[in-house]
């Protein structure tokens, strides 16, 4: 009893102090989810930070824990399919990209196509999925830039069709337009890497 | 008296133009007592231990370079802008801030919020809320589509290989 008391103690005294903001009960869950995804080597800071997400928006306990249940098992996904030295950002991209429809298998592939890190090139899928280009056609689009393209040049190429669709174009049809306009960029010396308005470097996200 | 200092100047300007007759022996002399210096060891003994030093670092860096451009605290600082005229406070919360919305309230000049955030790679969630109980998504940039609690986010992607 004493023992028990003990180690609840030692465990409350080791606890995040961020997760004071949440109820005891979503709490004790969460902790549990962080226990188990710390055990196999998953990061935790982005469990946490969707939980904190959760209170700060209001969500019921139950939304909470569902979501960074849900976190969890998409990061051992991810992390199975990009392998045990993806880097945290890059599995929360790849998460991203996931839920975005990628298959683990298209991660894969631009695991062996591409240095990493791998964050930008996922995230790039993932946004564009979002911005209403089908997700095998985005998956394509960024597996073919994959291999040559520089991060820069990725943020660029989603950009330029994120503004192609804003004036009306289907999304499909922007994306194979950009991308074939994005391979001279790539191969030829229309390189963003001077670009004053480089969106990585830019002073708006 | 004008006349007095040109000829001294003369005197000397004849004086350095006479040939000066060198020993022929002079080189060779010169040559015998450099070569007769003691070579400095101390320095050659700390010379090459250094250099083997570098050449570690070197190789070091060079081999552990991606692994500490990785790690290293690389950030980018970043604007974050709404335009909201009617809001009487706005705050930026997301991923790097704990979504905590007293720990980043936005300035406002005439209806313009702004705020600088300096950010690691990596891609960050983020919404802004209005009088402590609107949420708003950043219209400039992509939406969070995997939105779980019923609100609009906002993605924001720093850095990275070639940036």
């Amino acid at each position: 009893m004493i023992l028990a008391a003990l180690l609840l103690v030692t465990q409350v005294a080791t606890q995040d102090p961020r997760l004071e903001r949440l109820d005891p009960d979503t709490r004790a869950t969460v902790v549990a989810v962080l226990d188990s995804a710390r055990d196999v080597g998953l990061p935790v800071e982005p469990i946490i930070q969707r939980a904190l997400e959760g209170t700060t928006k209001g969500a019921s306990g139950a939304r909470i824990v569902a979501a960074v249940r849900r976190l969890a098992v998409d990061l051992g996904t991810a992390r199975g399919a990009l392998g045990t030295s993806a880097s945290a950002p890059e599995l929360e991209a790849a998460v991203a990209a996931l839920r975005a429809g990628a298959t683990p298998e298209v991660l894969a592939h631009l695991r062996d196509v591409r240095r990493p890190p791998l964050t930008i090139a996922l995230s790039v899928l993932a946004d564009l999925v979002a911005s209403g280009v089908p997700a095998d056609s985005a998956a394509a689009a960024v597996l073919a830039l994959a291999p040559k393209a520089r991060d820069a040049d990725l943020v660029e190429f989603r950009r330029a069709v994120e503004r192609d669709i804003a004036l009306g174009a289907p999304p499909g049809a922007a994306t194979s337009v950009r991308l074939n306009a994005g391979a001279l960029d790539v191969y030829g010396t229309n390189s963003s890497s001077n670009n004053p308005n480089n969106p990585t470097r830019r002073s708006r996200p | 008296m004008f006349e007095r200092e040109d000829e001294t100047v003369e005197r000397v300007i004849q004086q350095l133009r006479r040939p000066v007759a060198i020993d022929p022996g002079l080189d060779a002399r010169v040559m015998r007592e450099i070569a007769q210096v003691p070579f400095p060891k101390r320095r050659a003994r700390l010379l090459l231990p250094l250099l083997a030093v570098a050449a570690v670092l070197a190789t070091v860096l060079i081999v552990a370079r991606p692994w500490i451009w990785n790690s290293a605290s690389k950030t980018d600082a970043l604007q974050f802008v709404l335009v909201a005229p009617q809001a009487a406070s706005v705050a930026l919360v997301g991923d790097f801030n704990d979504w905590d919305p007293a720990r980043a309230p936005m300035q406002t000049a005439h209806g313009v919020w702004a705020t600088v955030v300096r950010l690691a790679p990596g891609r960050y969630r983020y919404a802004f809320l209005v009088n402590g109980v609107e949420w708003r998504a950043d219209p400039s940039a992509p939406a969070a589509k995997d939105d779980e609690f019923g609100t609009p986010s906002s993605v924001v992607t720093v850095g990275g290989r070639g940036s």
